[in-house]
């Protein structure tokens, strides 16, 4: 089907600012590629990134939601990324529960310096979004697909 | 022993009559002869008082209403309430959140009486173990000796349902949000639910639309369910309440049985034991 060749993933990646959007910067800088389906944003620290954000995400369209943040031990505020690793072990359960596959919400922990990891991690995700397809919470019209490479939806 | 009956009415007027609290908050017949909340302000009232199988309301979720000062100057009211086992978990909670203060509320526990006879229905009480409340200052007896469940719960519908595949369980839960009206009947039931503003009815961020459409409800009861993950008592009143009929202690036991699994942490039993999601450690590493 067309349709399903022209599916790109809608993906919304939340970006600590200490480590993780320093490590997109640095991708960026060092001209790595990955694929444009990935729409940062930047927030203060993982510890930041509500599940509500995550749900609304969900709820507003996103096929994907990624959530970055510190090391364990590297958080510029000491223990928000330890607070985001309780909740997100949760979350991911109960997403699963609900049925919303647990390959759709990734949460990792990438440093200032690990560039290369930040470009590999969303090149992986898209390709795991990718084959599990659109997200079923809110579809979309029939007929509208994105194309390649098309960035706002 | 006397009636479980007349134990309440009993301390509820030494409550009354002593001037140890203003109010005492019990289930009552209504006009139709169901049982509804009573809120009794006069010793005189107390006859009002019912203790039945069907006094199925959570009564914690009132201390909500009493926890300020009525007017400048005035002091905080006192409050006795009736709890069974799973409410006075709850009262833990409250205590523990500082909602409520110690001082301030009187803890009618009742040992509930059949538990076979009781929970039938109630997915509560199928594999209730619990005796006595687990806080109270007065306990009402029971008066034939009570049966209590042989095991915990073993949560085999939520097992079973862990098999499906994920877009059978999708298609099940997006059915059944289908069915929300958005009453927000469980939310009023639910004494973890005591936000000023609800996300779900806050403007300014306006998270989620008023419109009563399946992203919205999907959105609603996701976000409920997480909001009460760790903190939700398992007294099923969101479920009893819902005239909907949606299966909401499916959710909560889900995360229930998921925050003991993963913190070893059940709600309400230790009052200063910290919520697993308002505490942290630094050595642990959970599968993300």
């Amino acid at each position: 089907m067309a349709s399903e060749k022209l599916f790109e993933p809608r993906i919304v990646g939340f970006l600590c600012n200490w480590c993780s959007y320093a490590g997109a910067d640095l991708a960026g800088t060092s001209r790595t590629q990955y694929p444009p389906n990935v729409r940062i944003i930047r927030v203060p620290c993982s510890g930041r990134v509500d599940p509500l954000f995550v749900l609304k995400a969900l709820q507003d369209g996103a096929d994907g939601v990624m959530v970055l943040g510190c090391h364990p031990g590297d958080c510029h505020y000491q223990q928000g990324n330890y607070i985001a690793q309780r909740r997100y072990a949760l979350m991911h359960r109960l997403l699963e529960f609900i049925g919303v596959e647990s390959g759709r919400l990734y949460v990792d922990w990438v440093s200032a310096s690990e560039g290369k990891k930040f470009a590999q991690i969303v090149t992986e995700f898209t390709e795991q979004v990718r084959a599990l397809g659109p997200s079923a919470i809110r579809p979309r019209p029939a007929g509208v697909a994105l194309a390649a490479g098309e960035v706002c939806a | 022993m006397s009636s479980q009956q007349e134990q309440i009415r009993e301390a509820a007027r030494a409550y009354l009559e002593g001037g140890v609290v203003s109010v005492v908050i019990g289930y009552e017949h209504g006009p139709k002869g169901q049982v509804r909340p009573a809120f009794v302000y006069e010793a005189g009232d107390v006859d009002r008082l019912i203790w039945s199988r069907e006094c199925n309301q959570n009564l914690t979720t009132y201390l909500h209403s009493f926890k300020h000062s009525p007017r400048r100057g005035a002091p905080v009211p006192r409050v006795a309430v009736v709890v069974r086992a799973c409410d006075a978990r709850a009262v833990n909670l409250l205590l523990h959140e500082q909602q409520i203060e110690r001082d301030n509320i009187k803890v009618i526990g009742v040992v509930c009486g059949d538990r076979e006879a009781r929970g039938q229905e109630r997915q509560a009480c199928r594999y209730c173990q619990e005796r006595e409340p687990v806080i109270y200052d007065t306990l009402v007896e029971p008066e034939a000796p009570v049966k209590l469940s042989e095991t915990p719960d073993d949560y085999a519908d939520i097992l079973e349902m862990e098999e499906w595949a994920p877009q059978e369980r999708l298609a099940y839960w997006l059915t059944e949000f289908d069915r929300c009206i958005r009453c927000y009947a469980c939310r009023q039931a639910c004494p973890g639910c005591y936000c000023f503003e609800c996300v779900a009815e806050q403007v300014d961020p306006h998270w989620s639309s008023i419109a009563v459409e399946l992203p919205e409800k999907f959105f609603f009861h996701v976000m409920r369910a997480f909001h009460l993950a760790g903190r939700c008592v398992g007294c099923d009143a969101c479920e009893a309440v819902c005239p909907m009929d949606i299966p909401l202690s499916k959710l909560n036991r889900k995360l229930a049985k998921e925050v003991e699994d993963l913190f070893g942490y059940r709600t309400g039993d230790d009052p200063a034991a910290l919520p697993p999601l308002a505490t942290f450690n630094p050595e642990e590493r959970l599968p993300l």
